[in-house]
């Protein structure tokens, strides 16, 4: 099995509630969501997020960095996926960087249920998934590299966990 | 450790199927593959326990989409069981607590389908 490439903090040292940004580079092998997922959810909760956002984070993570799996690396691994995170006061940010081809975020599928299972289909709900579970999540191109962006943001006192 | 084992049992007509740790695309074959199994073998009455489920991402909600339409044209359904919150809470988001039936036990899964099958139900 690869192993995962990199590790490494960023930032300065922060209180132990308060995680400094991470850095970590996984190959393009979905042997590695597990890790992925552990890691955004241990950050989720490390920055103050109760158990249930953080496994929404954990999800949203999960799904982004399936799709640039399937779609950017088209399924081959080898490649190199960026995830950098950002967990700083009232929001978490996650940026899931990678070389794949470039990706039109108006070319991916929107999700009508009520006609998915009709279809037959079995993609494109990570899409709608993601958007569902983060408050904002875009995607751009940066020095040649596809971008995702996801944003968490902490709820306010007194109101219900999105 | 497998970050996902799935394991079927017969009951009757009912065809139990229990994943037990994490589906998702690196997963998901093992409990798609179970699914096709029932179907290749004629039992479209299918309840998945979902009570050794920690976590089901896309992958997995799309293994139970896009084998759906084939179990209920031919007169069964899937049914889930025992979720934990974590997995309700996606099932809701999506909306799939509208699409399929969910039971707080087992036995009411395996016994709804008893239900429909009485005369006069």
């Amino acid at each position: 099995m690869p192993r995962a490439k990199r590790v490494q903090a960023a930032g300065p040292r922060r209180a132990a509630t308060r995680p400094a940004g991470l850095v970590l580079t996984v190959p393009s092998d979905t042997a590695f969501l597990s890790l992925v997922r552990d890691v955004t959810r241990k950050l989720g909760t490390l920055a103050g997020f109760p158990g249930a956002t953080a496994d929404r984070l954990a999800l949203a993570v999960d799904e982004c960095t399936t799709n640039v799996i399937r779609h950017a690396y088209r399924g081959q691994s080898g490649n190199a996926i960026e995830l950098r995170f950002s967990p700083d006061g009232n929001e978490f940010r996650v940026e899931v960087l990678d070389d794949g081809e470039a990706v039109d975020p108006r070319a991916m599928p929107r999700v009508d249920l009520e006609r998915y299972a009709a279809e037959r289909r079995k993609g494109g709900l990570g899409v709608h998934l993601m958007g569902q579970l983060m408050d904002s999540v875009t995607y751009g191109r940066r020095s040649g590299r596809n971008v995702c962006r996801m944003i968490k943001r902490r709820p306010r006192a007194g109101r219900a966990q999105a | 450790m497998s970050d996902l084992a799935v394991e079927a049992r017969e009951l009757d007509d009912v065809t139990l199927i229990y994943p037990r740790g994490y589906i998702n695309a690196h997963t998901v074959r093992l409990f798609e593959g179970e699914i096709q199994r029932s179907l290749e073998k004629k039992r479209f009455n299918i309840v998945v326990n979902c009570q050794g489920l920690a976590y089901i991402a896309s992958a997995g909600l799309g293994a139970i989409m896009g084998a759906i339409e084939e179990i209920r044209e031919n007169g069964g359904d899937l049914r889930l069981a025992e979720m934990n919150d974590t997995v309700r809470n996606i099932f809701e988001i999506l909306g799939f607590t509208h699409l399929y039936r969910i039971y707080p036990s087992e036995m009411e899964a395996i016994l709804s389908f008893q239900a429909a099958q009485e005369p006069g139900r």
